[in-house]
């Protein structure tokens, strides 16, 4: 959806058609983070709850976390926060390009951090043996931090589409032919992220795990490289190929909406890294 | 209520660009959380150690959601509104967690006790 | 302001030459036919659906409880058998808070709230129109259960309606203990009652606070907009916790988790406590709108102004968020401990002291005015009594120790229905009297519905009042049936009369509305001389509720108007002009995408449930599980979400002449 301005260039800190100054978009997000405290809240509460009681024949967190991987994903999550407030940034001084750019390293860093979770959980799962439901920990630590990976995906995903959106041309009818071209765009970039975080980095994760070489990482993960490439062409060929676009300062509310998600995402990463992983090595 | 204030600038650029703080309080979370992992190697008691990472981790959240979310420059209700939730949400987390501390569990020790007494 | 509005960005002329939006079903026009129902997104149209809907099912959720009343009415009675017995009360429980108390309040919010605050709609009417279906989906999931009655296929896979009561304690849940899909469809019928609500509570307070009239300040604002307020965040606060709750219940029955489960660590009781972190603010969020309804009905019919607003406004949000710490009381007889039991039972008492001083306020309002005995006024006195009573048996329950003899007593039901029906349903019978009027044009007859309001009155009390003596002689809650000599006979016969009578109370009141709708007295815009903005429009309301924007000069909007009418009538004229010269009225366009959505959702929500049972359809078996349809599901409900967001926000305009006629133009 885009606002229009009234008049010279936009003030995004206040909206003088409601009452308080705050866009709606604005006032609604927040609200719907305030909402979100308690979500996470309670599934924390669960986690430390189960935490402080712990049965016999629990799994043993020390036992079974990889602090490196977990900590570079923390790196990971927080560079992406950064790349979204530039991306804001960006558009909010009318820099669509610039924006574009942030958004893709925005969702390729969201990316990686899926796939580090994605390698985590099957690493946890195959190697140390514990599941959702052969231990207590099992069922709330997988509980918790999917449910924040689930957030994260749905985040990149909103932010492939906002990417998209911003490729929306002048000059476009508003026809079932335009919404096919979308369709295409979100595909390609939904590809690219999927295949990466699901398949990709976790298969490099792996070759670092077991040493097992370049080549061997290469050769198993041909079909997914192929498919990043290919949908790689596709977003290569819409961004070279798209005019100019319906896509300005005026639209940076919407960016910053979905960046107010972003970063409510790595907040409670924030809390979930200390006071799931961090607190167990006391 | 008035008309928005026109910024008129030929170029376009309404906003200061922030990248430079956005980058420097990156880097800045960056280093926190490299303390964090270190401290928890320290051999320091405890509760020290717990202090420290719930302190770090809190400064952390603030700068993000006072910069990157942009409370800081925004309208005062904005964080209100969220410290609402987030007061609610720990204040929930901490009535729920003294609810479930409130009879320790035994120790190994003491269960292995009670089982050799009980025969 | 009024410049500022007219200049917002929904009247900015440029969008009339900018690039299309892109659509792949076009923005229904129609304004008659169920089409037009289904892809509204009119606060009027959606109000009056949630209403409907609300009272079906409020008369379903009494023909449970009669049908539990008839079961009861004598010992060792056998009207009905003992599983069916538990499903009728878990549905009567959850019918009247999830399916009948909760969307009426919906249906208030959705009805009042722009035309109270001088906006044209909600903030966001996509949304608003989403949260009313999401709602139609969630009362399908919890009833589905009943097909088993009339269908063997259904029964074998639901196993009746849900029968864990409503508050669907661990481990009862657990799938040892109920293995059919009931279980199931209730916990997920509320999640998405729950998405509902939260949705809609976050578009209502976005709408409050950011489209009032100008000169609405927040203290102008009639009092049933700050109990919606309050109501909105409690909503928004609260529903998570349950999310979390029903997510891990959901997780234990179907992927093996041991959230409750004893045998792999979990404890039954984290159940208790989730759940109750929602169901304390829940029975807030039934009786803040009431509370609100009956703040504005009190001042019209004793001729003079709410006494003591900003203690009201004070008290009713003080009311919602010491809520939010009294959970426990809930479990008082579960082993807290001293310290738990000490605080939650003075944190219980504490609320009880602005509760008070509501009751006092509404007093002081009553006090030396002209009190006109209509029936809505009735019903409002009635609602001061009848919830007074309710709040003393509920002060008796915070002392713990008295609530060890009383916690799941009938005690505990004559309490909660002396609020839920004493409180909230007569708050609500006023409010639907008061404002029938307003959206229908027609005026109740008054002999019958004072007639109405004898009956229940009478009816009510003859049902709940033994009940507080049934419970401290010692008759348990959720019971089948009882033996002859526990001294529960009488008290038992007398409370089934009483339903009986409640109903008959209940059948005259809604058959009169009935008969109103068709045949009432026509009426004015403003029939009860009333104080606030939407009596200042017309009775039906317009599509476009005002046709000047009113700028607000006092509390008690409209009543200032009525005294002030020159200065009024020239404000008028220049917003109108200020509007029409920036395009005219600005009205938001009907879309498919909210109910389609939530098509995808139901179809989503209801294969979820049973990942992990094949899909047979007569006899043969189709797929080996349902995992394929509930993933179709989510794609036409992200699809339609998506498609939603392409479309835009549309909208079109209104100018109206000076003989009246409107017309419309479409920039889009």
């Amino acid at each position: 959806m885009s606002s229009h301005a009234a008049a010279g260039s936009i003030d995004h800190h206040h909206d003088s058609s409601t009452s308080t100054g705050i866009p709606n978009k604005k006032l609604l997000w927040w609200a719907f983070l305030a909402s979100d405290c308690m979500f996470f809240g309670t599934l924390i509460s669960t986690h430390l709850v189960y935490r402080l009681n712990p049965p016999p024949g629990n799994a043993e967190p020390t036992k079974v976390f990889n602090i490196e991987l977990t900590s570079f994903s923390t790196f990971i999550l927080l560079m992406s926060s950064l790349l979204m407030a530039l991306a804001v940034n960006a558009i909010q001084r009318g820099q669509v390009k610039s924006m574009r750019t942030m958004l893709l390293g925005t969702m390729f860093f969201g990316c990686i951090f899926l796939g580090g979770q994605v390698f985590e959980f099957s690493h946890f799962v195959h190697v140390k043996k514990m599941t959702l439901s052969n231990s207590l920990f099992g069922s709330t630590f997988y509980t918790l931090t999917g449910t924040h990976g689930t957030h994260v995906a749905i985040g990149v995903l909103l932010l492939g589409l906002m990417y998209v959106r911003s490729f929306k041309p002048t000059n476009s009818h508003g026809t079932a032919g335009d919404l096919g071209l979308t369709l295409i765009h979100v595909l390609a970039v939904c590809t690219a992220m999927g295949l990466s975080f699901i398949s990709l980095v976790p298969g490099f994760l792996d070759m670092l795990e077991n040493g097992s070489g370049f080549g061997s990482f290469l050769s198993s993960h041909t079909l997914t490289l192929v498919g990043i490439a290919a949908a790689g062409a596709v977003l290569g060929w819409f961004a070279k190929t798209s005019g100019a676009p319906d896509f300005d300062q005026r639209n940076a509310i919407d960016v910053e909406a979905i960046g107010l998600y972003w970063h409510f995402v790595d907040i409670v990463w924030i809390v979930i890294f200390t006071a799931v992983y961090l607190i167990e090595y006391l | 209520m008035s008309a928005p204030v026109e910024h008129a600038s030929a170029s376009g650029h309404a906003e200061p660009s922030k990248l430079h703080i956005y980058v420097q309080i990156a880097m800045l979370l960056g280093v926190i959380t490299g303390v964090e992992i270190v401290l928890i190697y320290l051999p320091l008691a405890h509760w020290i150690i717990f202090t420290a990472l719930a302190t770090l981790s809190t400064v952390k959240f603030m700068f993000v959601i006072f910069y990157f979310m942009h409370l800081r420059w925004d309208k005062v209700f904005c964080t209100i509104l969220f410290f609402i939730g987030l007061i609610l949400g720990g204040f929930t987390m901490w009535a729920l967690l003294h609810l479930f501390t409130a009879a320790k569990p035994l120790s190994a020790a003491a269960l292995e006790m009670a089982r050799i007494a009980i025969g | 302001m009024a410049e500022a509005l007219a200049q917002s960005h929904y009247t900015d002329k440029a969008h009339a030459a900018g690039p299309k939006d892109i659509t792949l079903l076009p923005r229904p026009t129609a304004k008659t036919g169920l089409i037009s129902w289904l892809t509204t997104v009119d606060h009027k149209k959606i109000g009056m659906m949630y209403g409907s809907f609300a009272i079906c099912f409020f008369l379903i959720g009494g023909l449970e409880a009669l049908m539990i009343r008839t079961q009861l009415i004598v010992p060792n009675n056998r009207f009905i058998g003992a599983q069916f017995y538990n499903q009728l009360f878990t549905m009567h429980g959850t019918t009247m808070i999830f399916l009948a108390v909760m969307p009426l309040n919906a249906a208030f919010f959705n009805l009042l709230i722009p035309i109270q605050i001088g906006a044209r709609d909600v903030a966001f009417p996509r949304l608003n129109a989403f949260s009313l279906w999401a709602w139609v989906v969630g009362a399908i999931l919890l009833n589905i259960g009943w097909l088993s009655y009339v269908n063997h296929a259904a029964d074998v896979a639901f196993g009746g309606a849900p029968g864990v009561g409503w508050f669907g304690y661990a481990p009862l849940t657990s799938k040892i203990f109920t293995p059919k899909l009931s279980t199931d469809l209730w916990a997920m019928g509320l999640q998405v009652l729950g998405l509902s609500s939260i949705v809609a509570s976050l578009n209502f307070i976005v709408t409050i606070i950011n489209m009032r009239a100008p000169g609405l300040t927040m203290m102008r604002l009639p009092v049933f907009c700050w109990m919606a307020l309050v109501t909105s965040f409690l909503l928004v606060l609260a529903l998570p916790a349950i999310a979390i709750a029903l997510v891990e219940v959901l997780f234990d029955r179907n992927f093996g988790t041991n959230f409750f489960e004893v045998s792999g660590g979990g404890q039954p009781i984290l159940w208790q406590h989730l759940f109750w972190v929602f169901g304390h603010p829940e029975v807030y969020i039934l009786i803040l709108p009431p509370m609100g309804y009956v703040s504005e009905i009190l001042p019209t019919f004793s001729r003079k102004p709410l006494f003591g607003y900003p203690i009201i406004v004070f008290s009713g949000a003080a009311i919602g968020f010491i809520g939010f710490g009294v959970w426990s009381h809930h479990m008082f007889t579960t082993g807290l401990g001293n310290v738990a039991t000490a605080a939650f039972s003075v944190a219980t008492m504490a609320i009880a002291v602005p509760t008070g001083v509501k009751i006092f306020n509404w007093i002081g309002t009553l006090w030396g005015g002209q009190i006109v005995t209509r029936t809505p006024m009735m019903f409002a006195l009635g609602f001061i009594w009848m919830f007074m009573l309710g709040g003393f048996s509920g002060i008796m329950h915070s002392a713990a120790p008295a609530d060890a003899q009383q916690q799941d007593s009938y005690f505990v039901i004559a309490h909660f229905h002396y609020v839920l029906i004493g409180g909230a349903t007569f708050a609500l019978l006023a409010a639907i009297h008061y404002w029938f009027p307003k959206f229908f044009g027609r005026l109740v007859p008054e002999f019958w519905g004072k007639l109405s309001f004898w009956i229940i009155f009478v009816g009510f009390n003859v049902t709940f009042f033994p009940m507080h003596f049934l419970g401290l002689n010692g008759m348990p809650r959720r019971t089948w049936t009882y033996d002859a000599n526990m001294g529960w006979n009488e008290g038992n016969f007398i409370a089934t009369c009483g339903a009986y009578l409640l109903g008959i109370g209940i059948f005259t009141y809604f058959a009169v509305l009935i008969y109103t709708y068709f045949k009432g007295e026509k009426c004015g815009n403003d029939p009860w001389d009333a104080r606030t903005l939407e009596w200042s429009i017309p009775s039906p309301p317009p599509e476009y509720n005002f046709k000047a924007i009113p700028t607000v000069h006092a509390r008690d909007a409209y009543w200032y108007e009525k005294n002030h009418s020159d200065e009024i009538a020239k404000e008028k004229t220049e917003h109108i002009k200020a509007e029409s010269s920036h395009g005219g009225i600005h009205m938001p366009d009907s879309s498919w995408y909210p109910f389609l959505a939530c098509i995808g959702l139901f179809i989503g929500t209801y294969n979820f449930i049973q990942l992990k049972s094949p899909v047979v359809f007569n006899g043969s078996t189709l797929t080996a599980s349902h995992l394929p349809f509930a993933i179709a599901g989510g794609i036409i409900l992200f699809t339609c979400c998506y498609l939603w967001s392409l479309e835009g926000p549309g909208g079109y305009h209104i100018h109206i002449d000076d003989e009246g006629n409107e017309t419309v133009t479409r920039s889009h």
